[in-house]
């Protein structure tokens, strides 16, 4: 177990390598020159320039530029931010670099028993005018992008009936609308896969078995079909929190909360470079640690993959 | 006596019978349908100029003259609507055609020939699935700047991948059968056997992940033009509408209102036709 463990982190190196790589280029690619942007009206100053150069380490050659990259990034430093001369892009980011996490967990922790829940229901009614209104409310929970929803609900909740904030962050209403609307699409996308696999479990032998021998349905059902229900769903989590990150920088951006995903969109219109990729490269590896868990883990609970190299 | 003997036509045949019986294929086809109406004529048709400022009908009510009222501009918004799903559905063709062919090209590479181009295709696949989709996007955005382009190119870069490996796991379960070994026998250079032999045997799944695809690259263009590293001004497009209509939400709610629902019914209409295609088509694909 811990050799197959072992093994998925070494294979997360040169994920990780070819971020940084990229994120160097993508800098590096970028028009313009950093130092006149930052400097403006005072770009005649060539003085100050070479300083402000020399600082940034902008005057060394390129490959000297990017063992400072690489050496930084391992070392927990990103650099300095253009956009506040001088500021360690750590200490830019460091207050809001929780929040999106945060929010994806608070999400997640939402979105499975309830996605769990209607997809039990829908299967075990399979067929029935429930069943095909839970589909449709399914479909379309997975269709309406976050910020459509976001406009939906906001208009109802906080506009006209006035029951939560229009937007903000740290207090417990302030952060109903924004948990609900991501956990939306991941609860819809659960509910489907559950109600497909309790579909496919509940044909299993194992389940006639159970019932031939006196089980009552509701035994059958909680005790023998749910928990074969579950396991699979478990890999879903990856994609779930892949899609999470992404949509963090949705709804920070619209319910104006301070998290790295609307940090990093700032960054982008204020050309602030560097806290751009450090957050790229920050949401990467936290994806990339995520998916490791989540495999590693289900090589505990299903020790076939161990031995095949990696769920499919 | 005469006997007419006619083949049975596309109407009646068992993929239309089926197709027919699918609701959600039938929904998902009408609404589909619809949006590409008012994509192909819809500017033909529409009320006014989808630039076409008016100062003083700012955020005007829905009326007569405006059916959905005005935008921040006084620009019409059903008219902004209409030209909308053309350049929602142009990014999404283009991005589509392109990911198509470059996955194509690339899985077939990959799973007939093998080898080092094999390894190069696959490890560069996962480089990119790596990244959560939308942050690849955004840091295409970051060094080509927003623009139309930079969606089409950056939503194509992280799409292709995925249409990769499945045509390349197809090809893995064809490369073997009885009729390629006749055609490499016969001399047929191997592109010839990709294309001719192999392709039109794989063609239905790739339709069912394509048609899959065409609702989440709607949506991927919407986000990117909502958070303004899309489609920009003074073109329209439903995600920057939606935008600029959360501004005015508390007074004037009718531009995120109306577009989040033309935004909304579209996504609906593709999942719907891509998952009654997939029902009909290929039972095996599951969710991404």
């Amino acid at each position: 177990m811990l050799t197959y463990a072992m093994r998925r982190l070494l294979g997360l190196v040169p994920v990780l390598a070819v971020a940084v790589v990229l994120t160097f280029i993508a800098i590096q690619a970028i028009p313009g020159d950093p130092i006149l942007i930052m400097l403006s009206d005072q770009s005649a100053d060539k003085a100050l320039a070479a300083r402000l150069r020399a600082e940034y380490g902008l005057d060394l050659p390129l490959w000297q530029q990017f063992l400072n990259y690489i050496r930084g990034v391992a070392t927990g430093d990103f650099g300095k931010s253009f956009r506040f001369v001088g500021v360690p892009v750590i200490d830019v980011i460091k207050d809001a670099l929780m929040i999106s996490p945060v929010l994806a967990l608070a999400a997640t922790a939402l979105a499975v028993p309830v996605g769990v829940i209607v997809g039990v229901f829908a299967a075990l009614r399979r067929n029935s005018w429930a069943d095909t209104t839970v589909i449709l409310v399914l479909i379309a929970g997975i269709s309406i992008p976050n910020f459509a929803l976001s406009a939906f609900l906001v208009f109802i909740f906080a506009v006209k009936l006035g029951i939560v904030p229009v937007a903000g962050w740290g207090t417990l209403e302030q952060a109903v609308l924004p948990v609900t609307i991501l956990a939306v699409p991941p609860a819809a996308y659960i509910a489907r896969l559950s109600r497909t696999y309790m579909l496919e479990v509940l044909q299993q032998d194992y389940i006639r078995t159970a019932r031939a021998k006196g089980l009552s349905r509701r035994l059958v059902v909680y005790r023998h079909a749910l928990r074969n229900t579950l396991v699979p769903l478990l890999t879903t989590i990856g994609i779930i929190f892949g899609g999470l990150l992404s949509a963090a920088f949705v709804v920070e951006t619209i319910f104006n909360i301070p998290g790295l995903g609307r940090m990093a969109i700032q960054a982008i219109f204020s050309r602030d470079y560097p806290v751009t990729m450090a957050i790229v490269l920050l949401f990467t590896a936290f994806y990339a640690l995520i998916n490791l868990l989540v495999d590693v883990l289900y090589g505990v609970i299903d020790p076939r993959i161990r031995l095949g190299g990696g769920p499919t | 006596m005469t006997v007419q003997i006619t083949a049975p036509g596309f109407w009646q045949s068992e993929f239309a019978v089926r197709f027919r019986r699918n609701r959600n294929a039938v929904a998902g086809s009408i609404i589909v349908a619809f949006v590409v109406l008012v994509a192909v004529f819809g500017p033909f048709v529409a009320p006014y100029a989808y630039d076409d400022t008016d100062l003083l009908g700012t955020w005007a009510e829905p009326s007569r003259e405006h059916l959905l009222g005005g935008d921040q501009l006084g620009r019409d918004i059903l008219s902004r609507l209409i030209v909308g799903a053309r350049v929602s559905l142009l990014v999404a063709i283009s991005v589509l055609s392109i990911t198509l062919a470059v996955g194509i090209l690339m899985g077939m590479i990959a799973g007939y020939f093998g080898g080092w181009a094999d390894g190069l295709i696959m490890r560069t696949s996962d480089i990119i699935f790596a990244f959560p989709e939308l942050i690849f996007a955004i840091l295409v955005a970051a060094v080509m700047g927003p623009s139309k382009l930079t969606v089409i190119v950056s939503l194509s870069i992280v799409w292709w991948p995925g249409i990769a490996r499945l045509t390349r796991a197809l090809v893995l379960q064809l490369r073997n059968e009885l009729y390629v070994d006749a055609a490499i026998a016969c001399g047929t250079g191997p592109f010839t056997i990709l294309f001719r032999h192999l392709l039109p045997n794989i063609v239905a799944p790739l339709i069912v992940r394509a048609s899959i695809g065409v609702g989440f690259i709607v949506m991927a263009e919407a986000t990117l033009s909502f958070l303004g590293i899309g489609v920009q001004e003074p073109e329209p497009s439903w995600g920057g509408m939606i935008r600029d209509g959360l501004v005015g939400l508390r007074t004037d709610p009718y531009l995120a209102l109306f577009g989040s629902m033309a935004l909304g019914l579209a996504i609906i209409g593709f999942n719907l036709l891509g998952d009654g295609l997939r029902d009909l088509l290929d039972p095996k694909i599951r969710d991404r």
